[in-house]
């Protein structure tokens, strides 16, 4: 019995935020020396969840037991003190201080004073542990896997018994996720507790002793890992056998339509973010781009739409050279860039404006006259929200009220009425459902057959062997190759995504990334 | 005039004179460590003033003098962390308010007072607190000696409390944190520091310090209340203005209060230096009295310009200055 | 018990409005004390204040067109200020602004005062005081757009450059200083020659001061700029998130840059206004209205019909307590900014009631 005691265990937990459930009734247990995955699509409440036991949230209603008793978490430092430690996605560190330091703030056994023997004493904590970190490094010298150690010392050193990890290979390569796993599990062996939030199902099967699954802020159940496999997790997860052939409408493609030439761009820090790259984009054509989070895929497309300033190369447009030119003459080309970030409002979308005034942005200026055209923008709202079902009380309606799938269609809806020939779109799909998701597919697809040349920046590797026609993986800023997507697998992609393998020169009968057919002629070359 | 003298004592004016620059600039470095930007410096200060006098002179007693201004602009700080922690009110305004409401009760209880104005002269305790102190040994130093070691206990008390912030900040651990709170508050919150508890502590502390400040100036101008002038007579912007000089640092505060001590004071004695130097200073008397007092905030827009034309880097300027924390934002 | 703070999504009007009302009667409460506690009868002096102390004066009229020289550069400050936070601009350099604005357009005023008609030198002094408090913010805006110079307390310290500036011309005589009275042995401020004062229509009695239609023409135009027009339209969405009016192709810098310079340009404005209005240059020509404009345009929030009734409201309890406290002389004239400070901090509080909610926790958390 002692082996089944359970280090946590949470019953019937509710979360709202404001009219929105995050989590409804959710039961959730994890026993000592166990690695419970808690899985899920995103926005399934999953990080709700775990924030509610790291004292962030606090749940409206339920009970959570911490070895057997029950506790009320009110804050972090509750949370802390019971044992309870958690590794965000996005890492809780302060920039300007050492590794030490950042450790050392959550400190409770040193006295008031800060010595300098500090450093040695977390060297030496972390050496016990079997890390090697700097203790003197700052954080803003630090790679992203530096600062996940740096965030997993941490918690140790507080002494957590359960440790909540929450997406924590995202932004690590299949290398340095190894090594985290390595390390995970050496802390089971040690007893501790360990919950892990993903959506990957191959680092569910590999990695965990039971898998606690949440759909839809719901809980879906526990399975023991040995007993199952992904088609069963897949149907947990989104609720019924997903049918992953998307479809890919054969079309006949035109000249190319967008055509980079040895681009290079750097990042806001001024390192190498896109390295040499050349690819093009053909009418009709659905190309896909692959890559670990932060290979370039953000400057990529923030260079087309013209808004980062490229180092070198040439972007050409239907055969004009658009390097220099203003966002809003790119615009005016028909290039249209959608980019969902993380908080999927901070590019693309004014959050407090209706949803008229967003339909506005871009073309607000072809207005005749000093005013704002709000009519045209209503008509095309309520035609957006008719065409893409998107769920508000009005077009009056300020895009930060909706939920996430619609505001997401409001984006993609926007950029479609404006009539494009080329569509670059970075996680159209972020977060959204499956229903949402397909819808979204389909609008690209019509697109895709009416002629538009798309670039589709994606995370799901599956969803773009299903939807993308070509495929081109990025690695720190490299093109690794362009690969068919019907002939391609995910091991292949992920080997180059991790730069392991380079099919960037697989054809030597021409130069990778450049056409055959090319409407860019050298002589047209100014400068 | 001897030319020695005129030397002496313009350096003793300087210290003297803005001192309570320093309390103003290290009560708000405190505050703004905290990653809170308060532009209330001069309307706390102008309640701890005339509120410590007040109570000094009616317990003939500089402790309660220092205690009572210290309490009342402390409420200062209180009021302005209810306001911006609690209810997440802009800082901005919220600032700006404390100095309007703080110096119309400054004038409200002043005016009120009125026939009945305790003269500092009749309060002994508070005229000898007052008084110059020599500093045995360092006070015989030529020139230097009687200028900074022959001023009164609430200088060097000053200096002390400058010093004390700056070890607080940089080798105790509850002052490590606060900087944690000033840089990235989510990430003190989530290793268990109580944001909203450092943030009422130190914004109460530091307003309280600034309130110091205040009371000083009240002496200074021995507490003869004017109906139409502050004590605090634009002090408080000037500390604002020092704390970016100093780079958020309390001891760079101290030698920030003397560069701008040395143009405050240089608008006086211009003419006194200009007449014992009339070789090399007789142009001092050409330079109007106003450029003197824009000299602080001239040089200071322009450190904030060029430093804001370097990047970041070194910059002692906490990162979330001015932003309101809330935890279940998402 | 357990009480939650949870954001509230999107308050009625009703329940704005009525939290509002709550603070200024709040802030009367907490004054009615102070004065209660000063041994001054709280309803007389209220009473007092809120008729300007208009019964039982001689000239009614004139108490009334001085309370418009009061409003009127209030009125167009906070209007302006808001222009500039709507773009999350923290303009707080009103102050000096409305100085350069001021200073620019006595320059002009005295110096073309008796030589060109009286409409003209009106328009020429209106224009200076646009360009000298234009020229005064946009430096700052073209600061922060290239550098991002933190334009809080810039825009602070250029407060206090105007103010010493304007000391200098106040405090020093000399035959080039042609602001100062040459007939006066004390620095004074000379008055303005006839064709350099504000024009006024008479009304029987009463005589209308222009700025005011000028200033009620600006709040209109404003407001249909915020709302209809397409410069208005760039400063919301640039205000919302620059990230988006720069993907939208919007010239996020210009458009700051442009919209700083009329915000200054309109304070800037307002001085040369007041100074016309006044018939001469002052040491303390802002009355603090570069201040107390951000404080009306946050109890505003921002709204330009709004702003109307705030400054309204705030230059009755500013007059109001001045007047008063000419009656009752234990009561400072300053009575008004503590008012002011109470009514603020109760809006700031309730606020916070209307962006937040608590709540109770349905059931125990065990």
């Amino acid at each position: 019995m002692e082996e089944q005691r359970c280090a946590i265990e949470m019953r019937g937990i509710t979360k709202t935020f404001g009219s929105v459930v995050a989590n409804k009734n959710v039961d959730l247990n994890v026993r000592q020396g166990e690695i419970l995955a808690l899985l899920g699509e995103n926005g399934s409440g999953k990080t709700t969840l775990m924030n509610m036991l790291s004292g962030i949230y606090k749940p409206d209603s339920g009970s959570i037991l911490v070895d057997g008793t029950p506790v009320s978490i009110h804050s972090p430092e509750d949370s802390k003190r019971l044992g309870i430690g958690m590794v965000h996605q996005h890492f809780k560190l302060v920039d300007v201080f050492s590794a030490a330091d950042n450790i050392w703030l959550g400190d409770e056994k040193s006295g008031p004073v800060l010595h300098k023997d500090r450093y040695k004493i977390i060297a030496d904590m972390a050496r016990k542990f079997g890390f090697a970190i700097d203790p003197k490094k700052k954080v803003y010298n630090m790679a992203v896997s530096e600062k996940q150690t740096l965030e997993i010392i941490k918690v140790l050193y507080y002494g957590a018994k359960i440790i909540i990890l929450d997406e924590p290979t995202a932004v690590l390569t299949v290398q340095e996720t190894q090594k985290l796993f390595d390390v995970l599990r050496r802390m089971k062996q040690e007893g501790h507790a360990i919950i892990i939030i993903t959506h990957k199902l191959n680092e569910v099967l590999e990695i965990s002793d039971r898998v606690a699954i949440l759909r839809k802020g719901e809980y879906i159940g526990t399975v023991d890992t040995a007993a199952t496999n992904e088609q069963e997790l897949t149907e947990f997860m989104v609720g019924r056998k997903v049918d992953l052939n998307i479809q890919r409408p054969h079309v006949e493609t035109t000249r190319p339509l967008l055509e980079i030439r040895d681009l290079s761009i750097r990042n806001d820090e001024g390192a190498v973010a896109i390295d040499q790259v050349s690819f093009y984009i053909r009418g009709g054509e659905i190309l896909g781009v692959a890559g670990i989070a932060g290979c370039g895929q953000k400057e990529l497309c923030e260079a087309i739409a013209g808004l980062r300033p490229i180092e070198k190369g040439q972007m050409i447009h239907k055969g004009d050279n658009i390097v220099g030119l203003s966002p809003k003459a790119i615009l005016e080309k028909g290039i249209s860039m959608s980019f969902i970030p993380e908080d999927r409002l901070g590019m693309g979308l004014a959050p407090s404006l209706s949803i008229t005034d967003n339909m506005l942005l871009k073309n607000y200026r072809e207005a005749p006259g000093l005013f704002v055209d709000r009519k045209a923008g209503r008509a095309d709202a309520e035609q957006i929200i008719r065409d893409l079902e998107i769920v508000t009380p009005s077009t009056e309606t300020p895009v930060r009220r909706l939920s996430g799938g619609n505001v997401q269609k409001v984006l993609l809806g926007r950029e479609i009425k404006a009539g494009p020939n080329v569509i670059v779109t970075a996680y159209p799909v972020r977060g959204l459902d499956i229903n949402s998701s397909y819808a979204i597919y389909d609008i690209l697809n019509q697109q895709k057959q009416d002629g538009v040349g798309i670039l589709f920046v994606g995370e799901d590797l599956d969803v773009m062997i299903g939807l993308c026609d070509k495929i081109m993986v990025l690695c720190h800023g490299k093109v690794m190759g362009v690969v068919h997507a019907h002939k391609t697998s995910k091991e292949e992609l992920g080997l180059m995504m991790t730069g392991a393998l380079d099919l960037s020169h697989k054809y030597e009968d021409k130069p990778s990334g450049i056409a055959r057919d090319s409407q860019f002629q050298e002589g047209e070359e100014k400068g | 005039m001897d030319t020695m003298n005129v030397v002496t004592l313009f350096l003793f004016n300087i210290v003297l004179c803005n001192i309570p620059l320093l309390y103003g600039t290290v009560g708000e470095i405190l505050t703004e460590k905290a990653g809170s930007l308060n532009l209330g410096v001069e309307g706390t200060m102008a309640v701890g003033a005339i509120f410590g006098y007040l109570a000094g002179c009616a317990a003939n007693s500089l402790l309660v003098g220092l205690l009572v201004s210290f309490l009342a602009a402390g409420l200062c700080g209180l009021l302005f962390a209810l306001l911006t922690v609690t209810f997440q009110a802009n800082q901005n305004v919220t600032g700006l308010t404390i100095t309007t409401f703080g110096l119309g009760l400054y004038f409200f209880v002043g005016k009120g007072i009125g026939e009945n104005w305790p003269a500092m002269t009749g309060v002994p305790a508070l005229v000898n607190g007052f008084a110059n102190l020599e500093i045995p040994g360092l006070f015989q130093i030529p020139v230097l000696g009687k200028a900074l070691f022959g001023q009164n206990a609430l200088v060097y008390l000053g200096i002390l409390v400058a010093a004390l912030v700056w070890l607080y900040l940089n080798c105790t651990k509850t002052g490590l944190r606060l900087r944690a709170v000033g840089e990235n508050p989510g990430a003190a919150d989530s290793v268990g520091v109580n944001i909203t508890l450092y943030k009422y502590v130190h914004l109460a502390a530091g307003s309280g310090i600034m309130g110091l400040g205040g009371f000083y100036m009240a002496l200074y101008m021995s507490g003869s209340f004017e109906g139409s002038n502050c004590w605090i007579n634009g002090y408080g912007w000037i500390a604002i203005a020092l704390v970016i000089f100093a780079n958020w640092n309390p001891l760079l505060a101290i030698l920030g209060t003397l560069v701008f001590g040395f143009f405050n004071t240089l608008k006086i004695y211009s003419g006194a230096l200009a007449a014992a130097f009339p070789d090399g200073l007789g142009w001092l008397n050409a330079v109007p009295p106003q450029l003197f007092k824009a000299l602080p905030f001239l040089i200071t827009a322009i450190v904030l310009v060029a430093s804001s034309v370097r990047a970041r880097e070194g910059s002692g300027q906490p990162a979330a200055l001015g932003l309101n924390y809330f935890r279940e934002e998402r | 018990m357990n009480i939650r703070v949870v954001k509230r999504e999107g308050a009625g009007m009703g329940r704005q409005i009525g939290a509002y009302v709550a603070a200024v009667a709040a802030a009367l409460v907490v004054g009615a004390v102070l004065l209660a506690i000063q041994g001054v009868e709280p309803l007389a002096f209220y009473q007092r204040m809120l008729t300007l102390g208009i019964p039982g004066n001689k000239y009614p009229f004139r108490i009334l067109e001085n309370f418009i020289k009061l409003f009127v550069p209030l009125l167009i400050v906070s209007t302006a200020l808001a222009l500039a936070f709507k773009m999350r601009f923290w303009n707080i350099g009103g102050e000096g602004q409305f100085i350069l604005g001021a200073i620019c357009a006595s320059a002009v005023g005295l110096k073309l005062g008796e030589s060109l008609p009286r409409p003209a030198v009106l328009l020429v002094m209106a224009l200076c005081g646009l360009l000298g408090g234009g020229l005064y913010g946009v430096f700052v805006a073209a600061l922060k757009v290239k550098w991002g110079t933190n334009e809080t307390l810039l825009t602070l310290m250029l407060n206090y450059i105007a103010l010493y500036f304007l000391q200098f011309f106040a405090e020093t005589k000399g035959d080039w200083n042609f602001f100062l009275d040459p007939a006066s042995a004390r620095p004074k401020f000379i008055k303005f020659p006839v064709n350099a004062q504000m024009l006024t229509i008479p009304l029987g009695p009463f005589n209308l001061n222009l700025s005011l239609v000028a200033a009620g023409v600006i709040c209109a135009l404003i407001f249909v700029y915020l709302k209809h027009t397409k410069g208005g339209y760039e400063i919301a969405v640039v205000g919302d998130s620059p990230s988006t009016a720069r993907y939208a192709g919007m010239p996020v810098g210009k458009i700051v840059v442009r919209t700083i310079f009329l915000s200054a340009a309109l304070i800037g404005l307002a001085g040369a206004f007041y100074v016309s209005s006044a018939g001469t240059l002052s040491a303390s020509v802002t009355n603090d209205v570069g201040w107390t404009g951000i404080v009306v345009a946050w109890l505003a929030k921002l709204n330009t019909a709004g702003i109307v009734l705030a400054s309204l409201l705030i230059t009755v309890l500013q007059f109001g307590c001045q007047s008063a406290s000419t009656t009752y002389p234990s009561i400072d004239a300053n009575f008004a900014n503590l008012l002011q400070g109470v009514i603020l901090f109760a809006v700031l509080a309730a606020d916070f009631f209307t962006r937040f909610k608590l709540v109770k926790q349905s059931k125990e958390v065990a």
